[in-house]
């Protein structure tokens, strides 16, 4: 028994420094592989494969990815991130799935001082002395884009129906602003959970209310349920949603209730329809490459471009940052936060990406396109 | 391994434990730090269900609310830390006197039940809160500083936290130790047990509930300023049942069991999370819950109680202090001699249709040894649980000194006066003979939960101590004072029930079949003790199935079958009668 | 609120009702019969509904990785109990129960890979292959601790249920499912449209609670479960054995979460994790049955539906907040029956 104990803790510990000895700068990452953000997460982690697949350097110093899995719970984010930092000593975070978890990884990241880069929303205001930003658009733009379409569209009353949680609370804080603002009046104001089994009651409500559209608040496959429920009471106003609605079984289960959908997407979404001279063309098509060759597959759907950008974004920040610090020291990290912040004008597939001290968010509107579902296709609607 | 060596071992672990931070890597002292909070709420835990028998997954739910009402109060109005630490005890122990007072009256697996449920629904409240930052939570929760001292890096929170936990500790052990933890420890022995020496066992429930909710709010308010982040989901069912885990791997039963199980639970996450990946690439994320589960199954397989019981059993026992002679406990006055102590008065109980004591009267004078018998299902027992207020009677009285009891209920009898035994022997089994006769000075004692844990209660424990071991004494089990109760034979265990009884000092001592199941020899040397008690002037009523027992001991008899009174009498007329011997002859027995 | 709308909300909390009815009354079947609370039924809804899915888009479905995986396992142990028992004699019909017999379905699944089976053949087939899950995790967790307390019972069927979500990610994946409707039928009352899916789901529920019924009055099987559930020892002493009668329960139960599973799927999105909330609020209408009464767990489920409908309408965002938070007052309501007997606590 000895000998094999013995043997085994020898080929951990060589793993383990073999994996240490070479790597030069340290990226550590952590999505949700299990609990309910999985269905985010796993394609996040995907986008990471295409990525690392992308480039495993930056100016000739290999890089290092450390994955960790947060089971969709804040506490475990917020171990993942110290157990990355501590023990692993990353120069920089990637990661989560979900608002709280993410925002549990950005309170470790400011408190030990490494830079993070966020795969999900975060407080649109952060002091400037944050460590971190976040790759996606700005939730309330994610709304504003689809309100100003129901504006130019003619439709003055709207219903609301979210989930209830995290992503539900953004996309109907988003409604609201545009309400407050005077653009849409909000009617009807619903709430469903993603394992629920029917929103009958909540469809009732909507539709008792008469409302010119209605904006779907839910996210993947279960986004299609409001629709559906609305159709069978026989509502023919127009629907609009945020990118959480682009799935593809979104559009198997939707089916002709969903046709005519608005949503704002991020412009990798619709990439082969976009005009030559779009700043995102090309390099959706890299991803969609690097996509491919990583894990065999074309890529669908819409998160994995988000975690491929983070890379982007990453590796841009990093070459100016090795200029100025050696990795796995604490001046690379202050350095690579510099430059993070410091970011001016780099294409992603969902955004031009410029940032600011004092702000999470990089990409502006032109992060989000519109696209509507016809006959089963997300087309560009412009 | 010698104690004392064992002992020296412990040292210098604990000096090493102080050491940590400087000793290992940051990482290890935040799991460190974990581990400390989450048992916390597992130390909550052991006391509610370990101890007190009640099983909740809800525990998760009030370290949430206490670590919502510090963020809140922290965030929003700028409070100090130390100032969230109040609100969020208030609160927590509000919250849970209320859901207390509303599922405690719940018996047995509805109780847990409810716990998932209120826990989901306060999961809900907290996302649906708008000041409490919905389902995103409330970020940028500051650290917890002494003066000028920040507690913001792990090293520093580390002293913190284990202080907070070892003092809860200490706290509990002395309070398990004390009048009201014996109160908890005998939960498990049903509520007719507990009321019947006196005990309020719903006050004793809600406590412990408050207890344990309140050492899951300072786990709240750790994890509130540790992690500087709060929101619903680490609150929610799922949580609550992963400290129910942590507590059950440590084991439940014993105190040490809940920072055991916190750390073996922390520790294997942690090291799934890290070689599962060189196994199984690709799918480690998915499968860390399987293995999980699986590791958990085999442990409730194989090791039911937990590791810290198994443990234990290979370590040298503490040694149980001494009892020292202290000042009796005040006594009360005893009725003089052939005063009424008892009167029954036509009282009745029905079952349905029917009638298991119908308008029964007789009565009792102090210093008497009176016998009712009659053949299996004469009524008696029933007759037993009217007396003592087990049972609620149909119809008629019962007079105890003077006063109406008839509808009081039973712990109230108990403090009154009247002692009882149980046909089925009642002791808790695991708690020594010593802790349980003690549990019978219950009702002449005072100390209560504060005053238990912080050992201001010794005078009065140390005469609760002396009186106990005077009632061992009597029945000649002083030697084996410290031996689990269940660890007896039955004749002792009877004799031992009776100690607790006398523990009690009554008036009225009633007897439910003592001498079933014991040989003759016993059963005279039982017959002794009794006519010893009545020779101090104690009333004694015996209900009792053994004709020969009954007859060489009493004073007087009253035969009940089929409900009704048969006849009464001294001994020798009753013998005579011939309804009663129709009555044992004419049945099986 | 009109009486159009609560006419709609009625026959929607009625149809989710219906769902629960049939969870629920499988929850009080095997806690009557094996004492375990068990939790993971809904896992067991939710998984039936992800194989038909599964076998609706041509792929294999991910049951059979499980079913193969826990087969295995079970035939191992009950090897390695014969063993050590010194007992061989029964072993090829325990490996007859445990190996062969589940993976029957596993091979039709096999053969069918790529075929088109119709509605009723997927039906029939994803029902096949969830049967045997439950009564071989029987086999394999509950077995050998099923003298222990209600407690330590309660609390493997919760680990179990986190290792079967976990499974389930692993087998099915994290997207959600929904299958194509049994119906695409409606039917106009007052103006407003129902679908005739609606009705299938109350139709079944009432037909398989019907035909759960005639199992227990008129077979020999219904009884001896009935028999175990009023007195297992008594039952033993008859010469019932308590592994199979347990098997039977589990095979029975499966069968019920398993039609749910189908009947739910068509009409809301089904993923992994689906399970547990719908098992829950099947359970609530459970404890309204105190875990004892078939007819009033039916009743309780139905009350949870017409709940959960009316609240989703009253207030959606505390919809689950008031479905739970009702259990309190119904467990209080409940636990005044119990106030006379001493219920003995477990060491």
């Amino acid at each position: 028994m000895r000998w094999y104990r013995s043997s085994a803790a020898i080929a951990v510990a060589a793993i383990m420094a073999a994996g240490t000895a070479r790597a030069d700068i340290t990226v550590g990452f952590v999505t949700s592989l299990s609990g309910p953000g999985s269905s985010i997460g796993i394609p996040y982690g995907r986008g990471m494969d295409a990525a690392y697949a992308y480039a495993d350097t930056v100016d000739g110093q290999k890089i290092k990815l450390v994955r960790l899995d947060d089971g969709t719970d804040p506490s475990t984010a917020a171990r993942d991130a110290r157990k990355l930092i501590e023990d692993d000593k990353v120069d920089i975070l990637i990661g989560t799935a979900t608002t709280p978890s993410a925002s549990a990884m950005m309170a470790v990241a400011n408190e030990l001082k490494v830079p993070m880069i966020s795969l999900s929303p975060l407080k649109a205001s952060q002091s400037s002395d944050a460590w971190g930003i976040s790759v996606v658009q700005p939730p309330p733009l994610m709304v504003s884009v689809p309100v100003e379409r129901m504006v130019r569209d003619g439709v003055k009353t709207v219903g609301f129906i979210g989930f209830s949680d995290a992503w539900g609370d953004l996309v109907y804080g988003g409604a609201k602003r545009a309400a407050d603002a005077g653009k849409i009046k909000l009617v009807a104001t619903e709430r469903y959970a993603r394992t629920d089994t029917s929103v009958t009651g909540q469809a009732l409500r909507i539709f008792a209310a008469h409302p010119d559209a209605v904006l779907i608040g839910g996210s993947g496959t279960q986004a299609a349920l409001p629709i559906l429920a609305l159709a069978q009471l026989g509502y023919k106003g127009k629907f609009y949603g945020t990118p959480a609605l682009l799935n593809a079984d979104f559009i198997r289960l939707g089916g002709k209730a969903a046709e005519g959908v608005v949503v704002s997407a991020g412009p990798v979404m619709v990439a082969a329809q976009l005009p030559a001279d779009h700043y995102a063309k090309k390099i959706s098509l890299t991803f969609f490459d690097a996509y491919k060759r990583a894990t065999g597959q074309v890529s669908t759907n819409a998160f994995s471009p988000y975690g491929f950008d983070t890379w982007v974004l990453f590796l841009d920040a990093a070459k100016r940052a090795l200029t100025k610090a050696k990795p796995g020291t604490q001046e690379f990290r202050a350095a690579l936060r510099d430059a993070i912040f410091a970011t001016k004008g780099v294409d992603g597939t969902n955004g031009i990406y410029n940032c600011h001290p004092g702000s999470a968010y990089c990409s502006d509107q032109r992060g989000l396109v519109l696209v509507r579902l016809v006959d089963g296709k997300w087309t560009y609607a412009p | 391994m010698t104690a004392r060596r064992l002992r020296l071992l412990g040292v210098v672990a604990v000096a090493l434990f102080a050491l940590a931070p400087a000793l290992v890597s940051p990482f290890s002292v935040t799991l460190l730090n974990f581990i400390g909070i989450y048992a916390l709420v597992a130390l909550g835990i052991v006391l509610l269900t370990g101890v007190g028998g009640m099983l909740s997954f809800g525990q998760a739910a009030f370290v949430g609310v206490a670590a919502y009402a510090t963020a809140w109060a922290t965030t929003a109005h700028g409070w100090s830390p130390w100032l969230g630490l109040i609100l969020a005890l208030v609160l927590t122990a509000a919250v849970a006197t209320v859901v207390g007072s509303v599922t405690l009256r719940l018996g047995g697996h509805f109780l847990s039940l409810s716990t998932i449920a209120w826990g989901l629904a306060i999961y809900f409240l907290f996302g649906n809160i708008d000041a409490l930052g919905h389902f995103t939570g409330i970020s940028d929760v500051p650290p917890i500083a002494i003066g000028a001292l920040s507690l913001g890096s792990g090293a520093a929170i580390f002293y913190l936290i284990w202080g907070v936990l070892i003092a809860a500790w200490l706290l509990a052990a002395n309070l398990l130790d004390a009048r009201q933890g014996r109160a908890i420890r005998a939960l498990r022995g049903g509520r007719i047990l507990v009321e019947s020496l006196g005990i309020d066992a719903f006050r004793i429930k809600l406590a412990t509930f408050v207890l344990a909710a309140l050492l899951s709010a300072l786990s709240g308010w750790l994890q509130a300023h540790m992690t500087r982040f709060v929101s619903p989901a680490p609150f929610d069912a799922t949580a609550g049942i992963f400290y129910l885990l942590m507590a059950m791997v440590g084991g439940i039963g014993a105190l040490g069991g809940a920072a055991v199980g916190a750390a073996i639970v922390t520790l294997l996450r942690n090291s799934i999370q890290d070689y599962l990946p060189l196994v199984a690439p690709g799918v480690a994320g998915q499968l860390e819950i399987v293995v999980f589960s699986v590791m958990f199954i085999l442990l409730l397989q194989r090791a039911r109680t937990g590791l810290v019981p198994l443990a234990l059993r290979y370590l040298p026992a503490a040694k149980p202090a001494p009892v020292v002679d202290a000042r009796p406990l005040p006594r009360r006055p005893q009725p003089p001699r052939g005063e009424p102590v008892l009167r029954v008065e036509a009282l009745s109980r029905r079952f349905g249709g029917l009638v298991a004591v119908n308008q029964v009267s007789f009565a009792l004078g102090a210093g008497e040894i009176l016998g009712l018998i009659g053949p299996n299902g004469a009524g008696k027992t029933t007759m037993f649980n009217l007396i003592t207020g087990a049972l609620r009677a149909d119809g008629g009285r019962v007079l105890f000194c003077g006063t109406d009891i008839t509808r009081t209920p039973q712990r109230h009898i108990a403090r009154a006066g009247i002692a009882r035994t149980f046909q089925h022997v009642k002791l808790r089994p695991a708690m020594s003979a010593l802790d349980n006769v003690l549990l019978g000075t219950y009702a002449r004692t005072r100390a209560g939960f504060v005053a238990g844990a912080l050992r201001l209660d010794r005078g009065e424990e140390a005469q609760a101590r002396f009186e106990a071991m005077r009632q061992l004494r009597r029945i000649g089990l002083a030697d084996r004072a410290f031996d689990p109760a269940g660890a007896l034979p039955l004749a002792n265990q009877r004799l031992l029930e009776i100690a607790r009884a006398l523990a009690a000092d009554p008036v009225l001592l009633v007897l439910d079949e003592p001498a079933a199941g014991l040989r003759r020899l016993e059963k005279e040397a039982l017959a002794r003790l009794l006519v010893a008690l009545r020779g101090e002037g104690l009333t004694i009523l015996l209900v009792e199935h053994d004709m020969d027992f009954v007859m060489g001991l009493v004073d007087r008899c009253v035969v009940m079958d089929f409900g009704a009174k048969l006849c009464e009498g001294v001994p020798v007329e009753i013998r005579r009668d011939v309804r009663v011997q129709e009555a044992y002859l004419g049945s099986v027995a | 609120m009109n009486a159009q709308i609560a006419a709609i909300l009625a026959m929607d909390g009625i149809a989710t009702g219906a769902i629960y009815v049939l969870i629920g009354i499988g929850f009080v079947l095997i806690f009557a019969v094996t004492r375990v609370i068990y939790v993971p039924f809904g896992d067991i809804a939710a998984f039936t509904a992800l194989t038909l899915a599964a076998l609706e888009t041509g792929h294999v479905p991910g049951t059979v990785g499980l079913v193969i995986g826990l087969a295995v396992l079970a035939t191992l142990l009950e090897v390695a109990a014969r063993l050590r028992a010194r007992r061989l004699g029964g072993l090829p019909r325990a490996m007859l129960l445990t190996l062969v017999l589940p993976l029957v379905p596993v091979l039709a699944a096999w053969l069918a890979a790529g075929r088109d089976l119709g509605m009723a053949g997927r039906v029939a087939l994803s029902l096949a292959l969830i049967m045997p899950v439950a009564p071989l995790l029987d086999r394999i967790v509950f077995r050998p601790v099923a003298d222990a307390s209600v407690l330590l019972l309660l609390t493997v069927a919760v680990v179990l249920h986190f290792g079967l979500v976990g499974l389930g990610l692993l087998f099915f994946g994290p997207e959600g499912v929904r299958t194509q409707p049994l119906t695409d039928a409606m039917f106009t009352v007052g103006g407003m449209n129902f679908s005739v899916q609606t009705l299938l789901i109350v139709a079944a529920s009432i037909v398989f609670s019907g035909l759960l019924f005639l199992f227990f009055e008129f077979t020999l099987a219904g009884k001896a479960l009935r028999a175990t559930a009023a007195n297992p020892t008594g039952a033993r002493l008859m010469g019932i054995r308590p592994a199979t009668t347990s098997t039977i329960a589990y095979v029975l139960a499966s069968l019920l979460a398993g039609i749910s599973g189908i009947l739910i799927a068509p009409v809301t999105t089904i993923f992994y994790d689906s399970g547990f909330l719908i098992g829950l609020k099947a359970f609530v209408g459970a404890i309204i049955g105190a875990m004892a009464s078939y007819p009033l767990t039916a009743a309780g489920a139905i009350f949870v539906g017409l709940l959960e409908s009316f609240a989703s309408f009253w207030s959606s965002d505390f919809k689950d907040a008031i479905v739970f938070g009702v259990l309190i007052p119904v467990l209080l309501w409940r636990s005044l029956g119990f106030r006379e007997s001493e219920e003995e606590t477990e060491e």
